[in-house]
């Protein structure tokens, strides 16, 4: 099955639920094991999260945009936000690293995010924002899954 | 949606249902904290039985309330998380504190060890 959809809303943490909720109804047509539907979430909540908390500052005015795509089982993502920007992206990557420590972010978000995508990509610039790419393919159901 | 009850003996039992992510975290970590600082909180046993989703706000939120129950030398540990959570866990150093059991053999647990100091 192919699809593409795209999402854009404001930046303020009440639509970190509706872009977790879209993206995983986008995807549920693949079929995916509730592991694969989970780890899929996960990601796609902790990049919302940190364009929206990182990103803008929770301004409730810029948009977080989201597109997505289907190619027979493989799903790619790409998350934007025109904000902040990140200073070092591989120092951002780092597990426990966070610029908000008193907002008691874990600074565990990119190290979640690179286990659970097949291909994690971040490109960024200071004053201009940051695009999170990734991809994941879902293992194809087989009868014998089906009918368990 | 999260219910925070408090046995006789001191410990917190927090019980998380539906998901768990920035905005819902933030909303409770306020009332939990308040709760550790309240008196003789020694543990906190957070329930995830029934929780559909987590992620990193998750472990933020926990190990925060680690850093409130630091000082009483309070006991944290969490119950029956999904497999995709508990991955999380481990990814964040929290294994060690993963059960897959009920409440009161948590509270056991913590009771248990408290005993013996």
């Amino acid at each position: 099955m192919n699809n593409e959809m795209t999402l854009s809303f404001v930046a303020i943490e009440e639509n970190e639920a509706l872009a977790r909720m879209t993206m995983t109804c986008f995807i549920t047509p693949l079929d995916p094991t509730i592991e694969e539907l989970s780890e899929f979430k996960t990601i796609v909540s902790e990049a919302v999260t940190n364009a929206i908390i990182h990103g803008y500052d929770c301004d409730g005015k810029r948009k977080v945009t989201i597109h997505g795509k289907i190619e027979d089982s493989k799903v790619t993502m790409k998350i934007t936000d025109e904000g902040n920007g990140i200073f070092d992206v591989d120092q951002a990557m780092e597990p426990m690293f966070t610029t908000k420590p008193l907002l008691e972010r874990s600074g565990m978000g990119f190290t979640i995010m690179e286990s659970f995508a097949d291909n994690l990509s971040v490109e960024s610039a200071i004053g201009q924002g940051t695009v999170v790419r990734f991809e994941k393919t879902f293992s194809p159901v087989t009868e014998k899954s089906r009918m368990r | 949606m999260t219910d925070i009850a408090i046995t006789k003996n001191g410990i917190i039992v927090v019980t998380l249902r539906g998901e768990l992510g920035n905005h819902e975290a933030n909303r409770i970590r306020t009332q939990i904290s308040s709760e550790i600082f309240s008196g003789k909180v020694h543990g906190v046993i957070w329930d995830l039985t029934h929780l559909g989703f987590m992620d990193s706000s998750g472990i933020g939120l926990i190990l925060g309330r680690m850093r409130d129950l630091a000082p009483q030398n309070g006991e944290t540990l969490i119950l029956n998380p999904s497999a995709t959570m508990e991955k999380i866990f481990q990814f964040s150093g929290l294994g060690t504190v993963v059960r897959h059991c009920n409440v009161e053999k948590a509270i056991g647990e913590i009771g248990g060890v408290l005993h013996e100091q």
